[in-house]
């Protein structure tokens, strides 16, 4: 399929579909950013709260790789952030909430959660049609290998104690159907469109299946029990309705966490009056 | 459980200490050094070391040398008339030079 080399090229439909690929990429990077940042100071151990501090710093560096995508749409980063309404951001419900006050056990393994569905859709990124969104995929893939491994590092130690096990069970239970958010469409005609364009080259249905068959079989390994069994057979899973979260996020619909949170991060920007965002980097290449 | 930390600039270069991280086993430390000592410079390579795997001899235990004064050993001792061979010049800066530097690296 050709490129979808110019942005005042595309048609509606085109429009609409990059657009809404780019929301759920960035705003998922972004508020997932948000959250990990509230461990600075409070992490288990100096070492646990840089290692996580750094990862918040990549993932929102990330964030602001797709919504300079974004901007070649026309959009401003005001809109895009500080002046847009909450019910517009397309993140999934797993990243916006709050976290049990002081459970590590929640940060990493949400973390384990997301970065393992980051692997995969980026993978479906590598060839995008629309070229700006394939040249970054790299540069953002290189630093996403260390958020899993430390993800991973962290859950198989904590799952080796009582304790640990245990917490790690009980915030796999609260998790486990937000990160199914993760593979719901924003609209399901658009969400056909992204792959129809192939702006990202596998759907939504195969990515959450594949994930499924990565996911489950570690969880069940460290002897952690799913809420939900969306294993049909041996090889073949599954996300069904019933498996999901009243709000799914994707949709618009949050939950109240969320709008917390936004009137927490855009508090200044309306404190001081600000009308317009400051810069204080180049944009990103 | 301290780790101590080494990091290696370049390709072929030594691994200078550079600091520590907590961690409990092997694999976190050098995830954790990857992050606190790997990230700001230029860094090709880390060592993590376990602190009590470190042998340590002090100027308590032994005399080091450098105690007493051996420039009698230097060849910049000498005086030289300025019209000596260029090998002697050139092994009087080395000289000179390290002498400068001793107790830096």
């Amino acid at each position: 399929m050709a490129a979808l080399e110019n942005p005042d090229d595309l048609d509606a439909r085109e429009r609409e579909a990059l657009e809404t690929l780019l929301k759920r990429l960035a705003d998922d990077e972004f508020v997932l950013a948000e959250r990990y940042t509230e461990w600075q100071v409070r992490a288990p151990s100096l070492e646990s709260d840089l290692a996580l501090a750094n990862n918040a710093q990549d993932e929102l560096g990330h964030a602001r790789l797709w919504y300079d995508v974004l901007e070649d749409l026309g959009f401003e980063e005001q809109e895009l952030i500080y002046e847009r309404d909450p019910d517009d951001f397309r993140h999934s419900t797993l990243v916006e909430l709050p976290f049990e006050e002081g459970d590590w056990a929640d940060a990493v393994l949400r973390s384990y959660l997301y970065d393992a569905a980051e692997e995969l859709r980026l993978e479906a990124l590598e060839e995008s049609t629309y070229p700006k969104i394939a040249d970054r995929v790299g540069k953002i893939q290189s630093e996403e290998d260390y958020h899993l491994e430390h993800a991973q590092n962290w859950v198989e130690r904590l799952a080796e104690g009582e304790e640990g096990h245990q917490r790690l069970q009980n915030a796999l239970d609260r998790l486990f159907p937000h990160a199914l958010t993760l593979f719901e469409p924003v609209d399901p005609d658009l969400e056909e469109a992204i792959v129809e364009l192939r702006l990202r080259d596998a759907s939504l249905e195969e990515l959450g299946e594949e994930w499924l068959s990565i996911v489950v079989p570690y969880l069940e390994s460290l002897e952690l029990e799913l809420p939900v069994s969306p294993q049909v057979d041996d090889d073949t899973f599954e996300i069904t309705e019933e498996m999901l979260p009243e709000k799914r996020g994707r949709d618009g619909s949050h939950t109240d966490a969320w709008a917390d949170l936004h009137d927490e991060l855009t508090h200044t920007y309306r404190d001081l009056g600000r009308s317009e965002t400051t810069k204080i980097m180049e944009k990103p290449e | 459980m301290i780790w101590e930390v080494f990091r290696q600039e370049k390709t072929g270069g030594y691994h200078a200490h550079c600091g520590n991280v907590h961690a409990p086993d092997r694999e976190m430390a050098k995830q954790f050094a990857a992050i606190q000592h790997g990230r700001r410079k230029p860094t090709n390579s880390l060592w993590v070391v376990p602190r009590e795997e470190i042998g340590e001899i002090d100027s308590e235990d032994v005399a080091f040398g450098g105690a007493t004064d051996r420039s009698y050993r230097w060849a910049t001792a000498y005086n030289t008339t300025g019209e000596d061979a260029r090998e002697v010049v050139e092994s009087e800066d080395e000289q000179a030079t390290a002498e400068r530097q001793r107790g830096d690296d």
